[in-house]
């Protein structure tokens, strides 16, 4: 029943390049910007340095990677999970106000998600440092909460502060991806849901939060991945205690010069979220999951 | 079909030219000769002017906010000498900086400035990698107006290297209505009272130089081995959490606005907030300060070495020095300046018996600058210091 598929070629006469010119923009731009750099990495991470300022030597020093692990191993287990913590309440957070936005919206709507996205015509570091002048211990959120939480309380420099950053800068990035599943729904199925004697929270939770999933991955991906790789929320409104592993790599390549091992933390942090985007990506079900 | 491309067409054929571009390169660099392109970059930026200076901010006068404002040293200079002077506040941090030029200089690239700012240990660093050009001292005839004190110091033993710019103290600086006290020595930024608010530097050299020193540890002859106990109480406090942050310049916004009981801080700022805020106070230590200074430097490959001279010369002049402190309120490095600044009259002249402009000897008594710290030992130091304050 199908036609036959080079009947259809007489209209565009494509060349055989036609596919690789196509499509070599998107791979050239990989190559250059992704894949070179990777490898370079790579090197950079098995290379020894014969002294502080020298140029790394390539030669096969697998020491970057274990001492990786056996002196950061803490500062990747809290990474990960202040990026974790950050994405589960932006989801929190988020999936209302896009549900929210993309239901009760209307004529608004498009005003509405413009509204959501404008914090990020300031940039990233000027939102962060905007925090601290907010948390700070003598400003009104802070006095009113010690009312509660006695004199000693503060926001700044805890780990709730750094969560707090890290969830607000990347709040958008969850909203949008939720939003644009939303708006995709056909809503007349819950209305079919409805007349299946579905309640409206059988018919949410069955039939919309399902359809919305793609969304909530892909919000989920672009908020987790960044997060734990950050280091400037940690620097303004984290501490000692709350570092992360962004602020490490920082310190080995700005500081100590130590090319080698920030590029073998740097390694391990790819290494191990593309894991965790893999099993994440099982447990969700890949089918459908195109946005 | 013969124009489809199969999906296992294309990753072969993709795989096969990924591989030719990643190995071509490599290929293509064994085979050709190791030419050293130079470049004209030393020019780049530096368009007409015959001088670039690159230096930290809030280091040089602003008649009405304006860098090149009438009557201000850069716009007086220009006049007096028909030179072009680019003047830029790019230096932020040391080790910033130093980030940035590395990759050019280690290969023999200029770098743009002429004229860059290093603090004393980065200007010595810069030194022992032989990427600095020597001073033309002879065509700078007011380098002998440098103060006694810092005449070929451990950092540029031979003083051909460096002239310093402006110097400074490292103290505690706190905000008095926080406290509810005066603070006198280390161990009051210690005391329980003050848990969870006190900051201290990046800086190592202050922050690890002003804790030593309250141990008892003199820092002309640094050793990781000797500063081991400083360590330990740095990270002692950090763990139990008196420590809050370890800022750098912006300390002072958290010692504003109350966050910071008591801080590690310079002197020149502290002066500078106090006309804003009077609850802001500086004190050197009991133990004993740091004392610092940042110098002016000449970036190997850097061009029109005899307009720097005279840049340095006119700022060498006290009369021209003195306009500077008045404006930037730090130790100023020229002899002669406390005189013109009396001759200046009104706040300037009271700045001349400021303590903290001009220590006095009992003062200065007090004061301890950092001897040389060997490559070795100064990755040792960094090293430690960057485990403690968690990067």
């Amino acid at each position: 029943m199908a036609k036959n598929a080079t009947d259809d070629d007489r209209g565009l006469r494509k060349s055989r390049f036609a596919p690789y010119g196509l499509l070599s923009p998107g791979v050239i731009w990989l190559l250059l910007f992704f894949l070179v750099p990777v490898v370079m990495l790579f090197k950079a991470s098995l290379s020894t340095k014969p002294s502080r300022f020298a140029e790394p030597q390539f030669d096969w020093d697998w020491s970057n990677f274990s001492s990786a692990f056996s002196q950061y191993g803490s500062v990747f287990v809290r990474s990960f999970v202040f990026a974790g913590v950050a994405t589960i309440l932006a989801i929190l957070i988020g999936y209302p106000l896009a549900y929210w936005i993309a239901t009760q919206g209307g004529r608004f709507k498009n005003l509405l998600i413009g509204l959501v996205v404008v914090p990020f015509f300031t940039s990233y570091l000027i939102r962060t440092i905007a925090w601290t002048s907010l948390l700070q211990d003598e400003n009104f959120i802070v006095s009113f909460l010690r009312i509660f939480m006695g004199q000693d309380f503060r926001i700044l420099a805890t780990p709730a502060a750094v969560i707090g950053g890290l969830t607000y800068n990347f709040m958008s990035f969850m909203i949008l991806p939720i939003y644009v599943s939303l708006e995709k729904i056909d809503f007349r199925l819950t209305e079919a849901a409805g007349d299946l004697y579905g309640s409206p929270w059988t018919a949410f939770r069955k039939v919309v939060f399902p359809l919305s999933l793609p969304g909530v991955f892909a919000g989920s991906l672009l908020v987790f991945i960044p997060a734990a790789g950050d280091y400037l929320n940690n620097r303004y409104l984290g501490s000692p205690q709350t570092s992360m592993i962004g602020t490490v790599v920082q310190n080995k390549f700005l500081v100590q010069f130590d090319y080698p091992q920030a590029a073998a933390l740097s390694i391990v942090l790819m290494v191990i979220i593309t894991v965790l985007v893999l099993v994440y990506s099982r447990f969700m079900g890949t089918e459908g999951l195109a946005v | 079909m013969a124009n489809r491309v199969t999906r296992r067409q294309f990753m072969t054929r993709t795989g096969l030219a990924l591989g030719g571009i990643a190995l071509g390169p490599q290929l293509l660099a064994a085979c050709s000769s190791d030419s050293k392109d130079s470049a004209s970059g030393g020019d780049s930026g530096k368009g007409s002017n015959d001088i670039w200076f690159d230096n930290w901010t809030l280091y040089i006068d602003k008649p009405n906010d304006e860098l090149y404002g009438k009557g201000g040293t850069l716009d007086e200079f220009q006049k007096a000498s028909g030179l072009k002077i680019k003047y830029t506040e790019g230096y932020n941090d040391n080790n910033e900086y130093f980030a940035k030029i590395q990759p050019l200089l280690s290969k023999g690239d200029p770098i743009g400035p002429n004229i860059i700012a290093p603090t004393f240990w980065m200007a010595g660093r810069l030194i022992g990698l032989g990427w600095l050009e020597k001073l033309p001292l002879s065509k700078i005839p007011n380098a002998k107006n440098l103060v006694t004190s810092l005449q070929k110091p451990p950092s540029d033993p031979t003083g051909e290297y460096s002239l310093p710019w402006q110097s400074g103290v490292a103290g505690i600086a706190y905000n008095q209505k926080v406290t509810g006290r005066e603070l006198k020595s280390m161990d009051d930024l210690w005391d329980p009272a003050f848990k969870g608010k006190i900051g201290v530097l990046t800086e190592m050299r202050d922050t690890i130089g002003l804790i030593a020193m309250s141990l008892g540890t003199d820092l002309d002859k640094p050793t990781y081995q000797n500063f081991q106990p400083a360590f330990a109480k740095l990270e002692e406090e950090v763990q139990n959490g008196q420590i809050r942050q370890f800022t750098g310049n912006d300390y002072v916004k958290d010692l504003s606005q109350g966050n910071f009981a008591a801080c590690i801080g310079w002197s020149g700022d502290i002066v500078q907030i106090q006309k804003d805020n009077p609850d802001i106070r500086f004190a050197v230590p009991e133990s004993g300060g740091t004392l610092w200074y940042d110098t002016m430097v000449i970036p190997k490959g850097a061009q029109d070495l005899d307009a720097v001279a005279k840049w340095m010369d006119y700022v060498y002049d006290p009369v021209n020095a003195a306009r500077i402190t008045a404006a930037v309120q730090y130790i100023p490095t020229v002899a002669g300046v406390q005189d013109e600044l009396r001759k200046m009259g009104g706040d300037a002249a009271a700045l001349a018996d400021s303590q903290l402009l001009f220590p006095d000897a009992t003062t200065l008594a007090n004061l301890q600058s950092w001897g040389n710290l060997s490559e070795s030992e100064e990755q040792k130091f960094d090293e430690e210091f960057a485990r403690i304050s968690g990067s």
